[in-house]
This record gives C-alpha cells, sequence and structure tokens, in this order.
C-alpha cells in the first residue's frame, strides 16, 4: 500500500470516529436536554393561589396569614364572578322553556370550565376527592382551562369524505344578549387577579409522598422504593459475584463442568428482564414463598439474579488484570492461597469490582420488567426499612411507565411523570458518579 | 477497605434482622386497570380513615385472579366475572373466590373527536372487530381505514367487550391494534383520526367521542336500567366471606363516601 492511500485510509477513520462521537453526542443530547427542560417544571413553576391553598390544607406547608390575605384577594375578584353567575341563574329562570333549555346545557359546560380554573364554584358540594377540592394549581395549565372557558372546539363536517376539521367558536357569541357575555372579558381580563399566579420552588416534590394517586404532592414514596431495591440488590448480589469470581478465577479447574457454568453465566445476562420477573414470581414469592405477596425483598432478590453475571463477569475481568506479579511476590513470602486472595489480589482488584457494582446498581435502580410482578405497586405509601420484608412499594421505574400508560388522567399530570423521569436519571447518573469518584480514591490509595 | 465494606454488610443484615418481625396489617390488591382508580381512590380514604396500609397494583383482571388463587393479594380487582376455569382452579388450592359489585361501568365505545359517525348499532362494531368492514365509510363516515384498536388478552374489559359485543368465540380480526391499558388505548385514539377502541367509563375524557352504540349513549341512567347495551359489573374478589378489615373495605362502595367517589370517579353505582 502506498503512502497516499495510507494517509487518505487513516483521515477517514478518524473522520468516521469523529462522526460517531457527533451522532452520539446529538442523541445524548436529544434524550437528555427535554428529560431535564420538562422535569424541572415538577419543581420550579409559576404555581397559583391554588397550589398554596393545597400545599397549606394537604401538607399544613405554607404561611397561613399570607396566605389568607392572597385567598381574600383572589375571593374579591372571584366573587364578582360567582355574583354573574348567580344573576345569569336569575336569568335563566326568566327565559322561555325552549331558550332555557338550550341555554342550560351551555351554561353546564361554562360552570365545568370555571370548576376546572377555580375549583368547586360556591353551592357545590365539597368534593370527595382530592383533585377537585382545588382550582389549577399550575399557571400554564390555567391558561389552557382558560382557553376551554372562552371558547368552544368544534368540528367542522361540511366534507363528507375526510375527516373532520377543528375550529373554535367563542363561548361569548353563543350568551350574547344575557348577563353572563360580560364574564369571559372579566375572567380573561383578571386572570392573575383571580390565580395570583407566582415563581414556586415546589421542593416538596421529592420529599411528599403523592395526595390523590399522584395529581398533587411529590414522589418520595417512588424515589425511596428505587433505592430500597437497588441497595437491597446489591446486597445480595454484590458479595455473591465477587465470591463467584474468586472462585471462577482462583480455585475452578478448566473442564466440563466450568466452562458449563460460565456459558451458563454468560446465557443468565442475555436473559430478558421479563423472564427475570416471571421467574421472581414463580420461585420466590410462590415457591419460596420469602412474602406473602409483592415485597422489596422478593424485588431485590430478583434484581439481584438480574445483575449476578454482569458483576461476575466485572469482578472477573478485574481479578485477572491484576499483575501475575503480584501473587507471585504473595506466594514466595510464604502466603497462603486464601490469604494472597483476600489481601492482595482483591485490594487490587477493587476498583474495576466496584465499578462493575456501581453500574450494576444503576441498572437495578432502573429496571422495569423484573419488579412489575415482584415488588411494585401504583400506589402505596413510603415504607419504612421495618417493612421491606413483607410489603410492596411504588418505584420511580415502574410509576413512569404506569402514569405514562395505565393512569386515568395521564394527560393532565404529565409534569409529575416528567418529573419523575428526571429523577430516576438523576439518582442513575449521581450513582455512576459516585462509582468513578470511589473508584479514582481507591486507585490513587493503592498506588500510594 | 474490604473490612469495612464487610463491616457494613453485617451492619446492613442486622439491622433488617433486627426490624424484621414488625409486622403492619396491610390490604393487598390486585388486577384490574379499569377497576384502578376506584381502588387507588379506596385505598387512600382507607388508609386516612383506619391508618391501614393499602397497596394497589394494577396488573389486569386475569392477574388479579392468579394473584388471589396464588394468594398473593387480599382482594383482586377484576372488570369481569371469574371464569369456571380459574374458579376451579381457586378451589383446588382452597382458595374460595367471592365476587362484591363494586360499581358498574359501561364500556364506551370511543373514535376520535373529528370522526362524524355518531352511532353505530352493535353488528356494525362487530363487523369492524371481525375484520369485514375495514373502512369508516362503511358505516356513514369518510374514507379513510379503521385503526381498530383492542386490549391485551390479560384484560377484563377486552373479555366483556368480546362477550358483550361480538359473541364469544369470534376471533377478533388480527389487524386490529393491541394496547395495555385503558389509558393507551385512549391516547391512541386521540392521536388517531380514524381509530376506534373501546374504554371504561371513568377513563372518557374530552380527549375522545363517545358514540352512541344501538343509538343508546353510555350514561348512569342508561347503564343503570340496562339500556346501554355494552355495561358490566366491576367486582372485588375475596378469599371466602369477606370479615373484619376486608369486609370494611369491600363494603365501601356501599357508604354515602364510597358513593360519591365512585361516582366523582366517572363510573356508576349499582
Amino acid at each position: 500500500m502506498n503512502i497516499g492511500t495510507r494517509k487518505i485510509l487513516d483521515r477517514s477513520f478518524t473522520a468516521v470516529g469523529i462522526g460517531s462521537i457527533i451522532v452520539m453526542a446529538v442523541a445524548l443530547m436529544i434524550v437528555v436536554v427535554p428529560i431535564i427542560t420538562n422535569g424541572i417544571g415538577a419543581v420550579f413553576f409559576t404555581g397559583t393561589v391554588e397550589h398554596r391553598k393545597m400545599l397549606f390544607s394537604e401538607f399544613k406547608r405554607g404561611d397561613s396569614e399570607k396566605l389568607s390575605s392572597e385567598v381574600a384577594s383572589s375571593d374579591r375578584y372571584r366573587a364578582k364572578v360567582y355574583g354573574m353567575l348567580t344573576d345569569f341563574e336569575a336569568e335563566l329562570e326568566t327565559m322561555a322553556p325552549e331558550k332555557k333549555v338550550e341555554y342550560k346545557a351551555k351554561y353546564a359546560e361554562v360552570r365545568a370550565a370555571l370548576q376546572a380554573l377555580f375549583g368547586p364554584l360556591p353551592g357545590d358540594p365539597e368534593p370527595m376527592l382530592t383533585r377537585f377540592k382545588y382550582g389549577q394549581t399550575r399557571w400554564e395549565k390555567a391558561e389552557e382551562k382558560l382557553h376551554d372557558l372562552l371558547y368552544e372546539t368544534k368540528w367542522d363536517n361540511s366534507n363528507p369524505d375526510v375527516m373532520a376539521k377543528e375550529y373554535f367558536v367563542s363561548r361569548a357569541i353563543g350568551f350574547q344578549g344575557t348577563s353572563l357575555v360580560k364574564l369571559f372579558p372579566y375572567v380573561k381580563d383578571n386572570m392573575e387577579k383571580l390565580l395570583l399566579p407566582e415563581f414556586t420552588f415546589y421542593w416538596g416534590f421529592i420529599t411528599d409522598s403523592s395526595v390523590d394517586s399522584h395529581f398533587f404532592g411529590g414522589i418520595w414514596p417512588e424515589i425511596q422504593g428505587t433505592f430500597f431495591l437497588a441497595v437491597g440488590a446489591m446486597l445480595f448480589a454484590f458479595p455473591l459475584g465477587v465470591v463467584a469470581a474468586v472462585y471462577f478465577t482462583e480455585y475452578a479447574r478448566p473442564g466440563f463442568l466450568n466452562s458449563m457454568l460460565r456459558s451458563a453465566n454468560s446465557t443468565l445476562a442475555g436473559v430478558p428482564s421479563i423472564v427475570f420477573g416471571m421467574f421472581g414470581l414463580a420461585f420466590f414469592i410462590n415457591t419460596l414463598k420469602v412474602s406473602e405477596s409483592k415485597s422489596v425483598i422478593a424485588g431485590a432478590l430478583t434484581l439481584a439474579i438480574m445483575i449476578l453475571p454482569t458483576i461476575i463477569r466485572a469482578a472477573e475481568e478485574a481479578i485477572l488484570a491484576v499483575p501475575k506479579t503480584y501473587r507471585e511476590a504473595s506466594l514466595s513470602l510464604g502466603s497462603s492461597k486464601w490469604n494472597t486472595i483476600a489481601t492482595v489480589i482483591l485490594p487490587a482488584a477493587l476498583p474495576g469490582i466496584i465499578t462493575g457494582g456501581i453500574i450494576s446498581l444503576g441498572r437495578a435502580a432502573g429496571e422495569t420488567a423484573p419488579i412489575i410482578f415482584t415488588a411494585a405497586v401504583s400506589v402505596g405509601s413510603a415504607i419504612g426499612l421495618a417493612d421491606v420484608l413483607t410489603s410492596p412499594t411504588p418505584a420511580l421505574s415502574w410509576n413512569i411507565y404506569n402514569l405514562a400508560s395505565e393512569h386515568e388522567a395521564a394527560a393532565q399530570i404529565r409534569h409529575v411523570q416528567y418529573g419523575m423521569v428526571l429523577a430516576l436519571v438523576s439518582i442513575v447518573l449521581m450513582l455512576n458518579l459516585s462509582a468513578i469518584v470511589l473508584r479514582a480514591r481507591i486507585s490513587k490509595k493503592l498506588k500510594g | 477497605m474490604i473490612k469495612k465494606i464487610s463491616l457494613f454488610v453485617v451492619f446492613l443484615a442486622v439491622i433488617l434482622s433486627m426490624t424484621a418481625s414488625a409486622a403492619v396489617t396491610t390490604l393487598v390488591l390486585d388486577g384490574s386497570t379499569t377497576v384502578g382508580p376506584i381502588a387507588k381512590t379506596f385505598a387512600a380514604y382507607f388508609t386516612k380513615k383506619y391508618g391501614v396500609r393499602v397497596n394497589v397494583s394494577e396488573s389486569g383482571s386475569g392477574n388479579g385472579a392468579k394473584s388471589l388463587i396464588n394468594g398473593s393479594c387480599t382482594i383482586a380487582t377484576m372488570s369481569r366475572a371469574m371464569k369456571a376455569a380459574e374458579i376451579a382452579a381457586a378451589r383446588q388450592k382452597g382458595v374460595n373466590p367471592v365476587a362484591t359489585v363494586v360499581a358498574l361501568d359501561g364500556l364506551a365505545m370511543v373514535v376520535h373527536p373529528a370522526n362524524p359517525v355518531r352511532s353505530l348499532t352493535k353488528a356494525q362494531i362487530s363487523s369492524i372487530y371481525c375484520g369485514t368492514i375495514t373502512n369508516w365509510r362503511d358505516v356513514g363516515g369518510p374514507n379513510a381505514r379503521i385503526v381498530v384498536l383492542q386490549r391485551e388478552s390479560n384484560s377484563g374489559t377486552e373479555e366483556s367487550f368480546k362477550e358483550l359485543v361480538i359473541g364469544k368465540g369470534v376471533q377478533i380480526t388480527g389487524s386490529a391494534e393491541t394496547q395495555s391499558s385503558n389509558g393507551s388505548v385512549k391516547s391512541r385514539v386521540s392521536s388517531t383520526l380514524s381509530a376506534i377502541g373501546f374504554l371504561g367509563h371513568g377513563f372518557v375524557d374530552g380527549s375522545v367521542k363517545v358514540i352512541a352504540v344501538n343509538g343508546v349513549f353510555p350514561t348512569v341512567a342508561t347503564v343503570k336500567n340496562g339500556t346501554y347495551p355494552v355495561s358490566r359489573p366491576l367486582y372485588f374478589y375475596t378469599n371466602g366471606q369477606p370479615a373484619g378489615l376486608v369486609k370494611q373495605f369491600v363494603d365501601l362502595p356501599n357508604s354515602a363516601d364510597g358513593k360519591r367517589m365512585i361516582t366523582e370517579l366517572g363510573f356508576i353505582n349499582r
């Protein structure tokens, strides 16, 4: 090959390398930027007075004097809205019967839109569900609901050959000539005074339990559950994995049994996680009966089996990477085999072992499938350390799925889902960072 | 370092074993995603009122039945009645499933709001699901291929739909898309102009349009008096006659508060 071709090949290889790194970086940005920007919105957002009311009555948080003055000031404006409603209701009674029926249906929609904005209206019975007790707690949602109040969504069916087109009709026009027509511009112009939006830092999103299946409140039970499951899995898998790796590298004799064990281990690494979930249910819960029903311990054991192959492989590699001279030096000083392993080989291999362990910890925190049948519930309170043997727990990965697809009002509480995603990603990132730091510290110590 | 780590492990093990004996009374609910909202709301209410922990999972009616048979849940929430085979399996394991009706549910047929079709007959729906009608044009709509949505085999809603609309033993067309929960059917319908699906009544909101079946819309009145043809009861299944805390829980739908919660969630009281 002449030098020219070689140079071209070399350059194009460099270009491909840089290109693939750029593609990876772009992909990462595309994934991470929305996660962060949307997720932050769960904690930092423009909250309305309804949010502060909710915090005060559900969590006893907030300054009661400031809140009552705020409520009083917003109630002054709301009283006018409610006054218009009573006026219109009186007017409704005086109308001709057929007109009355027509307006009644429209008026019911207006009332529903107002309820969504401001919570129960005067004369409404106190709702049982917390989600109906308050109006819109977030300003951007309130603006959507304001649109629902001002405009009616209609569908244009004029062309029967295609699907209808959406268009909006101002509700005010529908009430032309009645007293209610004033209500729409009034609410629109005084939105800020009615709801008192204010920048809110809701740290409780991390530390509170959820209220009324994630409509309000935070995600602490999920964070704690994720932590318990991941750490629990680690407690089982890490010691077992290290011992197995020591056996494979130091004690096992090459042979049929050994190669069977190794290939079993590699196969285990390739088993889909849902299979581990089913196995966990069948083995740990139904056969071994480690707990009556789903529990943290059953989930942790299942996750442990899932991450075991990775830990074994990482530990094996780390042990094999210890220079042979270490072992020879130790043995030549008269040390026994076990003593060599415990005092020379394992400490030298520790950074690699720990890295493998922590990467597996991140995986255990993020897996959904193994815990569906063994540990995760959609709603449950935060559990204490005492309950891990008997109680299941909500966990971030599973609840993200639950909120995304199963929740009855998934579209209304997207921000909670985004917040959970950000929390999960941050937890995994922090675990990985701590692995890097720990590894660096240990390597430094070993080098002396 | 190893010493430190092993000390830590021992320490944790000791803590775990010390606290293991502290048991709490817990109710475990598993099953239908349709009954999920009711179960979750009741759970929160029950925990607040009686201080009893209630855990709710939504893994489908079929799984609820399995959990009850295996003894891994206290109450199975189901959107269909237990099948004879399930009852037989339960008996074999010494479990005696007892049903309590929680609420009624009208299975709403939903389409995208842009779809001009307002009403379908049961026969038309069943032709759509069997694949003999594949275009909205054939049922009075625009020229568009029908995207048929069904639920997974584990779903009680799917079973009730088959039983009530297309008849047992009839195959749903292979081109039907399978969704795993009420929520995902709803989001698929609201984002697909030519889709049709079915939802529990409590899951319906403004993002989808409910169409009448045989000219009847699912409302509280039509579901209650049985004129809406696709209604069904929702169940709590317990092992044996409920007693104690379990009885208090399954009796919630009879209390005034329970009835109001069911209504506010969009389901229909028995």
